[in-house]
């Protein structure tokens, strides 16, 4: 299931962020030579289910809206992205968005992403877990996308309107 | 989180010559606030807390959802400003159950708003406990439908075991939720009432947004449409009323003859102090403050505090007994958070019993575990093991909330604690508060009405537990202090009491108390609608008052 565009404005939404994003593309400096989309894709790849295909839409319009809406979400993006690849090159001996999904897996089992601590002013692992690895999970469990995989289309943290609620017999 | 108003920039000068000068933004002054300037009264309104950017509420809902952030950092509480001692034998986390802000506690407030009953001011006369309150239901209830008209109730107007009413809920009943259809039809079999609770959400009948089902109202609602204080102190200022804020009040000071006060006393952020004169002063600062402010307002002629000759300030506080009793109904949909709001339904029939005759009101919560992406975010997994995870952790739990009622007793009390200081070197409040049989009884009994219920849908019990109930093992959610009450008592007798019917302080010709403090009795009822219908009465009176 390829994650669209759509699917990303709903996450904002739920995120109360409006946006026009979609044609502005996550591009600049970040410290590496890999573009903040690509590896924002490459980690969406590994922590979403493997019937998931985040797209550059997807991660695009969702991040570029928090982008647009904070300056100081721009900083810990751009500051995340550093660690990550450095944990990768260390990890794996490469930047995160090059390498395999088996090695992108293997950096995240091996390090305190996702085991450690998820704080937004803590180290720098912490901030890694807090402002990228939370915000795509967020995006993509507080999405009908998402809940619909478990069965819930109005996902608690989404704004999916009030008052469902099915006749028994369902 | 940097989305409050500037502290820097905004004037915090005195209002010169107000009429009327209230200490809090929240449910308790903020009515009260807009009813008075509403009739050209010049109000200004002091408040501790900031005035929170209605745009930073999506992040404050996501940190409610995140797994490891705390429930007092949703809106800032805690800290030196915030510190407080528990003498009480049971975990009490203020920080986590109160806001501090333009709006107060009303921003994570649940928003279930039952009137109180005709038994609830005549409990020493009916059952020969607690004590009678000097006004009846029938003095109060104009003012439970002028207030549920103001913050726009959402109630059954037919449904059993709810007090007198003579008109309908603003706002027809909100609809039943897959799991409140599970409980009517085990209540059904059971002979247990099933009923749609009163709820301050609008479903689009009022001039704020709808809601829109982020299933979050306690303790944060992203679209506004749950009722919070805020909405009107906006209307109180639109009718000229001046709020002050970030302007926590010091004391109060009166005058040589000592009855009436001249001055609340206040800091602003940078430390400079101001003296706010006013013909009338409303104190409106909370249940725990309030008592707090008082004491801190001793004088020569009020050694024990201002208006405490009777010396039952801080005395006969109250909170209500609470609990969760959480079902697991295997291998079926109980279609968890999908509805919006978190409390929809509930059961009164056990509020009015002969034994026990505790007030209970049974909760029928819509999100009784966690919402899909804080399992998510809390796991450690990612890929298809994550989505495993999450599979198997969600989505076939049902749950109860509980209130039950607490007696007045003197010995449950506020006081100052003199070794520990606040930011500003005040004494700190020091709760000790303990529970008694009487709302172990009606706990008790509701946990076992609710067990019944989630046995006949066919579920297990995985978690049955009250704050009062015997060998309590406390888990986050129950420990207490949700609904503060007591501690600033009306009565007829001064000897006995802080304040008179009108709110007025026997003491003191133009002090009022507003506020979950001045209650006799805690019945079963979410206290903040009677706190609110109380304001309003007051308000009647002060407006009186200055006609006068």
């Amino acid at each position: 299931m390829e994650l669209t565009r759509r699917d990303a404005v709903t996450a904002l939404t739920a995120a109360g962020i409006t946006t026009t994003a979609g044609c502005a593309g996550l591009t600049g400096e970040t410290g590496s030579d890999a573009e903040p989309m690509e590896v924002l894709v490459s980690l969406a790849d590994v922590l979403y289910p493997s019937d998931i295909e985040p797209t550059p839409e997807f991660i695009e319009t969702f991040m570029y809206g928090r982008i647009t809406d904070e300056e100081s979400y721009r900083e810990e993006l751009t500051a995340g992205i550093e660690t990550l690849n450095q944990l990768a090159a260390d990890e794996q001996g490469g930047a995160f968005h090059t390498l395999s999904a088996d090695q992108r897996r293997s950096v995240i089992e091996n390090t305190d992403l996702r085991t450690g601590p998820s704080e937004p002013d803590g180290s720098d692992v912490a901030r890694v877990n807090y402002y990228l690895l939370d915000e795509l999970l967020f995006a993509f469990y507080s999405s009908p996308t998402g809940g619909e995989l478990i069965g819930n289309t109005n996902p608690r943290g989404f704004p999916g309107g009030f008052g469902y609620s099915p006749s028994l017999e369902q | 989180m940097s989305t409050n108003e500037s502290t820097t920039t905004t004037d915090r000068t005195p209002v010169d010559e107000p009429d009327v000068c209230v200490i809090g933004a929240g449910p308790a002054g903020a009515l009260l606030s807009h009813s008075l300037a509403k009739r050209g009264h010049d109000v200004v309104i002091l408040e501790a807390g900031p005035r929170f950017d209605k745009e930073s509420r999506v992040d404050r809902m996501k940190l409610q959802i995140h797994p490891d952030r705390e429930v007092n950092e949703i809106w800032d509480m805690g800290g030196e400003r915030d510190e407080y001692t528990n003498s009480s034998e049971r975990p009490l986390p203020l920080n986590k159950r109160r806001v501090k802000g333009v709006g107060g506690t009303s921003l994570h407030w649940g928003s279930v708003t039952p009137r109180f009953r005709p038994r609830d001011f005549e409990m020493q006369t009916r059952h020969g406990v607690g004590k009678d309150w000097p006004i009846s239901y029938e003095d109060i209830r104009p003012y439970y439908a002028q207030a549920e008209q103001e913050i726009g109730v959402a109630g059954p107007d037919d449904a059993p075991h709810q007090p007198p009413r003579e008109e309908d809920y603003p706002m027809d009943q909100l609809p039943r939720s897959y799991s409140d259809k599970l409980f009517a039809k085990a209540g059904e079999a059971l002979d247990i009432d099933v009923q749609q609770e009163p709820m301050a959400i609008n479903d689009g009948t009022y001039d704020r947004n709808q809601c829109q089902g982020y299933g979050t109202c306690e303790h944060v609602c992203p679209s506004g449409a749950k009722y919070s204080a805020d909405i009107h102190v906006d209307k109180a200022e639109e009718e000229g009323a001046t709020v002050l804020t970030e302007v926590p009040v010091q004391r109060l000071e009166h005058g040589p003859d000592g009855e009436e006060v001249t001055a609340a006393v206040y800091e602003t952020p940078d430390g400079t102090t101001h003296r706010q004169e006013a013909d009338t002063f409303v104190a409106a600062a909370g249940a725990y403050e309030t008592p707090r402010l008082l004491l801190l307002s001793e004088s020569d002629q009020y050694p024990n505090g201002l208006a405490n000759s009777s010396g039952t300030l801080g005395k006969y506080f109250m909170d209500h007994g609470g609990g969760f009793v959480i079902g697991l109904l295997p291998d079926e949909e109980t279609h968890v958070s999908e509805y919006g709001p978190v409390v929809s339904g509930g059961v009164f029939q056990f509020y009015d019993e002969e034994e026990p005759t505790g007030g209970i009101n049974i909760m029928l919560v819509n999100v009784p575990e966690p919402s899909v992406a804080e399992v998510a975010i809390g796991s450690n997994k990612i890929g298809d093991a994550l989505l495993d995870q999450v599979e198997l952790q969600y989505g076939n739990t049902l749950g109860m909330s509980i209130v039950t009622e607490m007696l007045p007793r003197e010995d449950n009390t506020i006081t100052l604690d003199e070794s520990k200081t606040d930011d500003r070197g005040n004494p700190v409040p020091d709760v000790d508060i303990s529970d008694g049989q009487y709302v172990k009884d009606a706990t008790e009994k509701a946990v076992s009405e609710s067990t019944a219920l989630i046995e006949e849908i066919g579920g297990n019990v995985v978690f049955s537990q009250g704050t009062h109930t015997p060998d309590a093992d406390y888990i986050e959610d129950t420990k207490g202090g949700y609904h503060p009450m007591g501690g600033t008592r009306m009565g007829e007798d001064p000897s006995e009491s802080v304040v008179d019917s009108t709110l007025k302080t026997h003491d003191l010709d133009n002090l009022y108390i507003s506020g979950g403090g001045v209650f006799v009795t805690g019945g079963g009822s979410n206290p903040t609608l009677t706190i609110m219908a109380l304001s309003l009465k007051a308000a009647d009176h002060i407006h009186e008052e200055l006609r006068s």
